[in-house]
């Protein structure tokens, strides 16, 4: 279900939602949560099950449970749109976690500051903390190291006997470490990676290293 | 006026034109005149369109004996075309008629391509004809008042119903006809269909079944008997001739041959690939072609097409390269020859080519027909037989497309509203949904009102109201918008339209062949070589390339066509007598194949059942030939996966062809198991279609037009500005959250119901795996691939099927870079 992994002298669990703990902080980092995003469809007459708004939440209180942290980091695209039903959840949830969180704002982050704030909630752009740039989208910066999300990032696989698969990774270069989308109801992209890229991929059960080869 | 006096009137013009009436026009104008509704059988370019809009304008000159001095306005009849390309010619013919016999009945067209100025002026006066597609009908059916334009319509004409029939457009149709039927009592309603199998139902699908207006109605024949000659291109060396390669084009010279001996040529492909590859190698190989030469295709812009379709006609092109836009459509006199290119994979639609030369009376019509690989040969005699036999397809109707029913009820909505009750009635009364039950009604009424859930305090879903009277109305503009914006898009993929930068349209092409080109790109399409420049705003902005520039050619999804049950038997057959001294020139031709396929393996008859093992650097192949079609080998690939990986856990690679199916694994099968076990059963077979992943991989890819169809998606529209980048989502999200949520949807089921029904051919299923348990099977393990296995061991498209969890497989794959 978690692998353990070691980036500049700080270790991190890798969990199969997406998310990422990391243990000298005891923080959670999640990024492209995209909640809200069903409520959307709904609203503008897209009969998607409307069940399906819980899941987030169902896996949101999942993570908390195993890793305890002692706080939440969200790197961006936390609500798909505009404030709508779903707000209402987040509050709730927002309200009994009882330990602070931050939002790293995304593109899709359009909701007011105040409304975060209100529920205790800090936004801000990035944030630097003992040698890690956090920000929604990838970026590089000397003598840092990025972690971030946008991307909701993808590798597709090849085997022996013509196989193929995609699955959402979490993607680490060596200045940078790009996190899943977290979200239900979030596509992925693609990434090719080089020569030094290690991929680990994500499936409903596990985290698994990827072997990443130079093509024949 | 009495009926031999307007019959008169008739023959006189016919006379003028030089034209002698054919029985069956005469015997449509009498029906037509006695107000009964029918089907028409006859043929593309027999005299059909004036069969019909003969009797209109006569009915109109019936009823108004001072209709030379005082015109009556408001609709008198429409004429569905499927086919937007079609209306203009359809246009002229009515013109041709209304005019000469001074009646001054106007003519209009009303389909996507009508500006919305051209609209809006028809909306205050309606054409006295109006030519139009199912899509647009439907849109004025969601148009305010919408009840007061059919009022004094006489008449309802479906053009080329067998091509609607088997289509959500055609049931797209029955449902506008079911509402017709109440606004407009006295409407008659016609069909037109080319011969397929099954004419009889289609007459009962766009009549209603057990309905008023099936009994009282006719069918007209035409027997118009042509002689067709089929006629195979072999070239001298057949060693020249490759296992596989899916173009055919080292025949290239045989076909400049051909060209150059008739007037005018129709080339006909089966993808619009295909036909810029070949257009692009005629000419570079017979420069002096150019000028002569022409590309007809669907993704080719209207004027063009236009342009190529009256060149025919004007006998000005020596040759055209085409894809099925040319199927359709009016007469083109001038072509003597046609060639076609690839296995049709279908009697009747090569039939209908074949049709498209040598419409002189007494002409013969000469086909070509050319196989793009050396097996696909064996097709070529049985088209010869299929059409000597004149064995034909059905079309199979759709039932209870319940994404076509909520876009119609949501149309409804947005103009006057409606009342459940009475539309309830309708739709049950057609021939998709008379097995409608009140569970599956309300659920469609609770899809378009509460988006398919009980009412909850939450919930903001939006689309249609229930108003205090029990109306079910649109009244959000924004809905009504959208709304009518999505409507006409039973279209598959996102199409983007080619421009050049300093503006000149060039045609369409599917998202995803753009989404793989960077700009600086070069690709060929509409026959020219063209740079990318930018993709901004559904437009792809291009220039001309420079001439030596290294060019992709535009491919499009969907062009794979699957051999009819029919054609698979006449095949097998055929193959089947490879083994005899009886043998037609195409078999004979083979030899050298033949032979080589007996070297490693051996030629089936039809007692036995041959399985292909042999291993390659891929990995570990396995072949199964029942020759039953492409379709039918998916669904078989898919069920002997599954079954064979309950034995041990496996992987699976899979591909199919017309011929068989191919078992890629990076393991060995242990093929014995599967004989002792009998994997070939048709027990269980639903159970076990179902619970093998791919199934679910197909109706995930039927999900696709039913979300589209049912406003799950928004797609925008080809060619407009829309931001709704926030409510768009691939349809593939929004399936697997239905499998999680709501799988007892009836869209989502719908689904599953498709693939069954449509795309596995459950039916043919049973019966192949009941002919396969009747043979012997011959498992042949070899030391390399045989000719047989060549074109699917090649084939890229894959499925995929696993009993292995996915971190066992990825421990075994790699993600590749290149450097």
């Amino acid at each position: 279900m978690t692998l353990k992994i070691s980036i500049n002298h700080n270790t991190f669990i890798l969990h199969c939602t997406g998310a990422m703990y990391w243990a000298e902080k005891k923080m959670l980092l999640i990024s492209d949560v995209h909640l809200g995003k069903v409520s959307h469809f709904r609203k503008h007459g897209s009969a998607l099950p409307d069940r399906a708004k819980f899941k987030n939440f169902a896996k949101l209180d999942a993570v908390t449970q195993f890793f305890k942290p002692e706080s939440i980091c969200f790197l961006g695209d936390l609500f798909h749109s505009k404030v709508n039903n779903e707000w209402e959840l987040f509050s709730d949830w927002a309200l009994q976690v009882k330990i602070p969180l931050v939002l790293v704002a995304g593109n899709h982050d359009i909701i007011a500051p105040m409304h975060y704030e209100a529920l205790g909630i800090s936004v801000c752009s990035e944030s630097i903390t003992g040698g890690f740039l956090l920000t929604h989208h990838p970026e590089e910066r000397e003598g840092l190291f990025n972690l971030s999300g946008h991307i909701h990032p993808g590798v597709r696989l090849e085997g022996f006997g013509r196989q193929f698969l995609k699955l959402p990774c979490f993607f680490y270069t060596p200045q940078q470490m790009i996190l899943p989308a977290f979200g239900e109801f979030t596509g992925m992209y693609l990434l090719e990676p080089a020569e030094h890229t290690v991929i680990y991929a994500i499936t409903k059960e596990d985290v698994v290293k990827v072997e990443v080869k130079e093509q024949q | 006026m009495n009926r031999e006096q307007l019959f008169d009137i008739a023959h006189t013009w016919f006379e003028t034109q030089g034209w002698k009436p054919f029985p069956f026009q005469t015997q449509t104008w009498t029906a037509f005149l006695q107000g009964k509704n029918g089907l028409l059988n006859a043929p593309t370019g027999s005299g059909k369109t004036y069969a019909l809009w003969m009797p209109v304008v006569l009915d109109y000159i019936k009823k108004n004996p001072d209709y030379k001095t005082k015109h009556k306005p408001g609709l008198k009849a429409i004429w569905i075309t499927p086919l937007r390309a079609l209306s203009v010619e359809i246009k002229q013919a009515a013109e041709r008629v209304a005019n000469d016999l001074e009646t001054g009945l106007t003519v209009g067209i009303r389909t996507g391509d009508t500006t919305a100025s051209e609209r809006s002026r028809q909306k205050n006066k309606m054409p006295d004809l109006l030519v139009t597609t199912p899509e647009s009908m439907q849109l004025l059916l969601a148009s305010k008042d919408y009840a007061k334009i059919f009022k004094q319509c006489s008449a309802i004409i479906i053009d080329e119903w067998h091509e609607l029939l088997g289509t959500k457009r055609g049931v797209q149709t029955e449902l506008s006809l079911s509402r017709l039927k109440t606004i407009a009592p006295k409407m008659r309603i016609w069909g037109i269909s080319a011969t397929i199998g099954n004419l009889q139902q289609a007459m009962e699908v766009l009549l209603g079944p057990e309905s008023q207006a099936l009994e009282n109605s006719v069918m007209v024949r035409a027997h118009i008997n042509k002689k067709i000659n089929v006629i195979s291109v072999i070239p001298e060396k057949m060693d020249a001739y490759p296992w596989r390669g899916h173009m055919g084009l080292h025949l290239v010279d045989e076909v400049a041959e051909i060209i150059k001996k008739s007037r005018t040529t129709l080339i006909f492909t089966n993808v619009r690939s295909a036909c810029e590859i070949w257009f692009q190698a005629l000419l570079n190989k017979y420069p002096e072609f150019a000028g002569d030469m022409a590309m007809h295709h669907g993704s080719i812009n209207r004027e063009t097409r236009q342009w190529v379709e009256q060149a025919i006609r004007d006998e000005q092109l020596k040759a055209v390269v085409c894809t099925s836009s040319l199927d359709l459509g009016v007469d083109f006199a001038p072509v003597e020859t046609v060639i076609q290119i690839g296995g049709p994979k279908g009697v009747a639609r090569f039939l209908q080519r074949a049709g498209r030369s040598g419409h002189r009376p007494g002409q013969e019509s000469n086909i070509y027909f050319l196989a793009t690989h050396a097996i696909e040969l064996v097709e070529a005699s049985a088209l010869r037989k299929a059409v000597k036999d004149t064995v034909v397809e059905d079309r199979v109707p759709y039932l209870n497309s319940w994404d076509v029913l909520t876009q119609y009820l949501v149309s409804l909505a947005v103009s006057d509203g409606f009342y459940p009750d009475d539309i309830y009635k309708e739709v049950k009364s057609t021939f998709c949904y008379q097995a409608i039950t009140e569970e599956e009604w309300r659920f469609c009424l609770n899809f378009i009102t509460l988006g398919a859930q009980s009412l909850q305090a939450y919930d903001e879903f939006k689309r249609v109201e229930i108003e205090d009277d029990g109306k079910f109305k649109v009244n959000s503009r924004v809905v009504a918008m959208r709304h009518r914006m999505q409507m006409g898009t039973i279209v598959s993929d996102a199409v983007l339209r080619v421009k050049f930068v300093g503006g000149g349209y060039l045609g369409t092409v599917e998202e995803w062949f753009i989404s793989k080109l960077e700009p600086g790109d070069t690709f060929i399409f509409s026959g020219r070589k063209l740079e990318l420049y930018r993709v901004k705003n559904m437009e792809v902005l291009v220039r001309l390339a420079k001439p030596g520039a290294k060019a992709k050619h535009a491919s499009w999804m969907g062009g794979r066509l699957t051999l009819s049950a029919q054609m698979s038997e006449l095949l097998r057959e055929e193959l089947y007598a490879a083994n005899t001294p009886k043998m037609s020139r195409e078999l004979k031709a083979l030899a050298p194949i033949f032979n080589r396929q007996r070297k490693e393996s051996i030629v089936p008859d039809e007692n036995q059942f041959l399985i292909e093992t042999f291993k390659t650097r891929e990995g570990y192949h396995a072949i199964f030939y029942p020759f039953e079609g492409r379709y039918v080998h998916e669904a078989l690939a898919s069920l002997m996966a599954f079954r064979i990986s309950l034995l041990s856990p496996i992987t699976f690679s899979l591909a199919y062809n017309d011929y068989g199916f191919e078992l890629l694994s990076d393991k060995q099968i242990d093929m014995q198991q599967v004989l002792d076990n009998d994997l070939f059963t048709p027990m269980h077979l639903h159970s076990d279609l179902q619970r093998s992943l791919n199934a679910t991989e197909m109706a995930r890819r039927k999900f696709r037009d039913i979300a589209v169809i049912a406003g799950l998606v928004f797609t925008g529209y080809p060619g407009k500005v829309v931001k709704t980048k926030h409510l768009q989502s691939s349809s593939q999200l929004i399936f697997e959250v239905f499998r999680e949520y709501e799988p007892d949807n009836l869209l989502f089921r719908q689904a599953y119901r498709e693939t069954f029904e449509h795309q596995l051919e459950e039916g043919r299923l049973t019966l192949a795996l009941e002919r396969i348990q009747q043979q012997e099977i011959i498992w042949k393990q070899c030391e390399k691939p045989t000719p047989f296995s060549f074109p699917i061991i090649t084939d890229r498209l894959r499925e995929r099927l696993s009993s292995e969890t996915l971190a066992e497989r990825i421990k075994r794959m790699t993600a590749n870079y290149m450097k």
